[in-house]
Parts: C-alpha cells; structure tokens; sequence
C-alpha cells in the first residue's frame, strides 16, 4: 500500500476504533456487568409485591397499634395518597374473593389514618357494586364515602391527631451539626432529625443522601422510639456526603464526613455525625 | 506503526465512553424489583413486622410463609440476619425481644409441620 493511499484512508480507522470501543462498553456496562441494584427500597418493588407489603404493614399495625410506625412504613411504598392505595387494595382483594379476609386488615388501617370507609350493612338497600355482587354470600365491598351534604349537626366521630408536615414553601436549614464520639454507637453514623417550623418531627420525609459515585434514599420515622423525624445513616470513613431533603432541590448540608475519635484508652474509633434539620 | 497506536487509543477512548454511559449516564434500571433485593434495613424492618404479627398471632408456618417473601434462603436463616442487623443498628430491645422470638422459634420449625412448637 503506497503512502497516498494511506492518506486517503484519512481518519475513517480512528472512528472505527472508537466505535469498537463504544461497542465494547456498552457491551460491559449493559450486557456482561450492568450495574446491579442489590439495595433497593421498597419503592421501587413490583406492584404485587407492594401489596403484599402494605398488607404486611397493616397487619402489623394491627398487632402493635403503633399508627406512626405504620405511616412510616407506608410512607416507603411511595402511594401519592396511602390511605387511599390501602382501600384500592382491599377492594382489589374483595372483588378476588378475599380468602384470607386481609380485606379488613388493610380497611381498619386506612380508617385509623382517617379515610373514610364505609362497610354497606345488610340494610343497606342500596345497589350492590360490581365486587359484592361477585363475592360468595354477597359480602359487602367497602367503598370510599361521597362527600357527605354539611349539616348543622357536627359529627361525633373523633378524628386522628393531624401528623405534622413540613411547611410549604421553606428550605430546610442545619439547625445543629454535631460530631458525636461515642464508641458505643455504630461507627459512622449520621444521625439526622428534621423538624417543621413549628419544631414538630416530622414523619415520612424522604431524604437524599449522596457522595461522589452514588446516593441513598431515606425516610424518617422508620424508628419512632427514637422521635418521628428521625432518620440515620452509616457513613463512611474519608468519605464526604451531602444531605438533601425532597422537595428541596439543594442540600441543606454538605461536605458531611465521619470524625475521627479517640476513645478513654487512647485508642482511635470512627464517630459520627448529629444533623438537626428544621425548617425556617 | 503510528496507526496502530492511534487505533488502539481510540479503541480505548470508545471502551472508557461506553463504560461511563452504560454505568453512569444510562445504566440499566430496575423499576420492578422484588424482595430479594431489598437493602438490609428494609429487609429487617419486614421481618420486624412478621416478628409483631407471629408474637400476636402464633402461626410459625404463616410467618415462614411471610419470610418467603424475602427469598429462598431458610426463614431461620432470613430471621436471623435481620436478628443481626437489629442488634448491629440499636433497634429498641422490645423489638430486639419479637425478632429474637421469631428467629428462635423458627430454629425447630420444619415446613407443613404445622409448627415447631410443642
């Protein structure tokens, strides 16, 4: 082949082997090693086994009484309106013959989060749904109450105490950031409470957690013994993390990192981090 | 000689390009896991609450069957990891209590045994 000829052929080799790599790479990354999620959350489960999550948190709740554990629980699955996706199901399982009556489990605890079902009575002279009518014996499908007409006559019913919620509208600020030695804890560990304006704890947040080459997603509550707007995580050592809350769009704290410790003995230890986070 | 280099480096250049996107910019994505996957704290956390219900109800082959969820390990095995993690991140000893109940029970349970309680 003369030297002209070789000039011709330009760059044209160079993009082959580009696309060779590419090739090869995607081939890696996709194909031969994608990246494998083996910490997931229960979010991002398939909707059958969602059921059987929230059916499991139900019951649960039923066995502890514990509505704020509950709501925590629920508050992983991602419903827009949890009380509403706990009576969908329980209508999906009565429409299916409902053989191991969790229907009522997951009904008791949309009641207790105050939606409101009502249970057609045997009196009930009104048309059978669709679900009832294929259910043995009739049974009665909860359905979710019209809008009832105000009256002049309030309601008895006691309703739930209100769970706090953040504030509309306000960034989260870091209140306190505390280094915390303590070789009794788990080393690494950040701690995190988030309160709205009004100081309350707020369950359920989800919290973003990230550091250079991944991020975590939490939720607080998860551990009500230790307040309902509460929320840890195991950092790393030499490793720094950033702490967003959603909706927030920034992290309220950065550059968080495991302190270095000395313990009574002179020996060295991991500590971890105190995050106070409130609205303003 | 020159040529050959230069290929071999955009070969290269192409392979980092494809990893970056494939792992980074566009990895493959999950939306419907299962279980099995679940991260260790969610994963203790369902045993939690197989734990409360076992405690108030007492059916060891209902809560094996619940525990199945979590994959094909043995319930005791599931039990006792999320036994493990409870102690390892300081779950409130109550919890610690129906956990070690769960997993201790499970430790004579044989399938369709009808239990492993006498």
């Amino acid at each position: 082949m003369s030297a002209d000829e070789k000039n011709q052929r330009g760059p044209w080799y160079l993009l082959f082997g580009l696309a060779i790599g590419l090739g090869l790479g995607l081939l890696i990354s996709w194909v031969i090693a994608p990246v494998t999620y083996t910490d997931t959350a229960p979010i991002s489960l398939q909707a059958q086994f969602k059921d059987e999550y929230r059916l499991m948190i139900a019951r649960a709740y039923q066995a502890n009484g514990d509505l704020g554990r509950a709501q925590s629980r629920l508050a992983l699955l991602g419903d827009p309106d949890p009380g509403a996706a706990l009576v969908a199901q329980a209508d999906r399982l009565l429409a299916a013959g409902d053989p191991d009556d969790s229907a009522a489990v997951l009904l008791a605890l949309a009641e207790a989060l105050g939606e409101a079902v009502v249970y057609p009575t045997a009196a009930d002279t009104s048309t059978p749904t669709a679900a009832a009518a294929a259910l043995p014996g009739g049974r009665p499908t909860p359905t979710r109450r019209p809008t009832p007409t105000p009256t002049a006559v309030s309601s008895p019913t006691p309703r739930p105490t209100p769970t706090p919620t953040p504030t509309p509208g306000a960034r989260f600020a870091v209140i306190v950031r505390e280094e915390i030695c303590d070789p009794t804890l788990p080393p690494g560990l950040l701690q995190i409470e988030v309160q709205n304006a009004a100081r309350q704890p707020i369950p359920g947040m989800e919290i973003i957690i990230t550091w250079p080459g991944g991020q975590e997603r939490l939720f607080t509550g998860l551990k009500p013994e230790l307040g309902n707007g509460y929320a840890d995580f195991r950092m790393a050592p030499g490793v720094s993390y950033a702490v967003r809350l959603l909706p927030d769009s920034v992290p309220a704290a950065s550059d968080l990192r495991a302190p270095a410790c000395t313990a009574a003995d002179g020996s060295s230890f991991t500590g971890g981090l105190r995050l106070l986070l409130r609205q303003p | 000689m020159d040529r050959w280099i230069k290929f071999l480096l955009v070969i290269a250049v192409g392979l980092a390009l494809g990893l970056v996107y494939g792992w980074v910019i566009s990895p493959v994505e999950y939306v419907d896991t299962t279980p099995e996957t679940l991260r260790a704290d969610y994963r203790s956390d369902y045993v939690l609450m197989v734990a409360e219900v076992y405690h108030r109800e007492g059916d060891l082959d209902l809560a094996a069957r619940r525990l199945a969820l979590l994959g094909s390990q043995p319930p005791v095995q599931i039990a006792a990891a999320a036994l493990d993690y409870g102690l390892s991140a300081g779950y409130p000893p109550l919890d610690i209590a129906l956990l070690q109940e769960l997993a201790t029970d499970l430790q004579t349970w044989q399938p369709d045994s009808g239990g492993g309680q006498p």
